[in-house]
């Protein structure tokens, strides 16, 4: 995930990108949901240097630009947290948003692929 | 089916899939999140998704049909790394009648299917994800920021730091070889890959190093 700021980060946001949602019990994903005090903020944005540490994602800065890049979790030491799927919004071959969430009620083969 | 292009810019994906005319939602994932969220790390890769919208397999190799490859006869006299390349790629781990089988099996069966996992049997079939592949993938995401904002060049720190990170993860190498071993006027990616100036690595030194065409792949465990 790439920050432009470590402020004013929704939850919305964080969710979309990551596949974690900060909640008050902890920031969850599926079934699943991992003590993080201090990460859901009062004002509903997201602490992202408390979730990184609670959930063992590396962040990262690029000097040059002052970006950051918040790297996947390590909380489970498994690529997958949890078999919930993360629903990203992806672009078609057309530029338009796609989320594999609109095929619910489907099974679906998710085939990865590239032009190299 | 639901098909996704790893490709850090979309243009190069489009011929792939002007060309199969596909009736399938075809989507492009300019920043390879599909690695960080499902566990892809080479392609073909696939994952089953149930109705609710369970991973009912993690990310495993997706190959449904026997490449020819595997049965060509290697001419006599290619340039040595070609005849090695070659020779690398048949040994490729073939599994493809089973993997079409099963998918066919979930197809009719669902969640009877002795194919479709278990939540937990997903999560601990998922690959390992040590602290340093999450920031070789930081690093890459970094990098495909900066090739998008700023320039190549930029990128290149970023990611030469992923592949030492991360040498399993072909699709961070790869993406990155190619964009350099490409020439300006190709219609088509390289897919060789070779050696380069900007990056360590390159395919067929580094499939060699990581135990050959045997390795090159996560096999299903069926």
């Amino acid at each position: 995930m790439i920050l432009q700021t470590l402020e004013h980060v929704s939850t919305t946001e964080v969710a979309d990108r990551t596949g974690w949602t900060a909640k008050p019990e902890g920031m969850c994903r599926g079934e699943i949901c991992v003590p993080a005090p201090g990460a859901l903020r009062d004002n509903g944005t997201v602490d992202i240097n408390v979730m990184a540490n609670r959930l063992g994602m590396p962040l990262l800065h690029d000097d040059n630009t002052g970006v950051w890049a918040l790297g996947p979790a390590t909380a489970t030491g498994r690529a997958l947290s949890t078999a919930a799927a993360a629903d990203p919004e992806f672009i078609d071959r057309n530029g338009h948003p796609f989320r594999l969430s609109s095929l619910r009620g489907r099974k679906v083969l998710l085939v990865a692929w590239s032009s190299y | 089916m639901v098909t996704v292009a790893l490709d850090v810019n979309p243009e190069h994906a489009h011929p792939f899939i002007d060309a199969a005319a596909p009736t399938h939602p075809s989507l492009i994932d300019t920043t390879h999140a599909t690695g960080d969220l499902f566990g892809f790390v080479n392609v073909p890769m696939a994952v089953w998704i149930d109705e609710e919208g369970n991973l009912v397999r993690p990310a495993e190799a997706a190959s449904i049909e026997r490449s020819p490859m595997r049965d060509m006869d290697i001419p006599d006299g290619l340039p040595e790394r070609l005849d090695r390349a070659f020779r690398e790629i048949k040994k490729f781990p073939e599994v493809s009648d089973e993997y079409r089988a099963a998918i066919v099996d979930w197809a009719h069966n669902g969640a009877a299917s002795k194919f479709a996992l278990s939540t937990d049997e997903v999560v601990q079939r998922s690959q390992p994800r040590p602290d340093t592949h999450a920031r070789a993938a930081a690093c890459f995401e970094m990098g495909q920021h900066l090739l998008r904002t700023v320039s190549h060049e930029a990128a290149v720190p970023w990611w030469r730091e992923a592949h030492a990170l991360f040498p399993e993860n072909w699709t961070y190498k790869r993406q990155a070889w190619t964009l350099i071993t490409t020439p300006a006027d190709a219609t088509e990616n390289d897919l060789m890959q070779g050696p380069n100036d900007v990056y360590e690595g390159n395919w067929l030194d580094d499939v060699i190093a990581g135990g050959g065409g045997e390795a090159y792949s996560v096999v299903p465990q069926l």
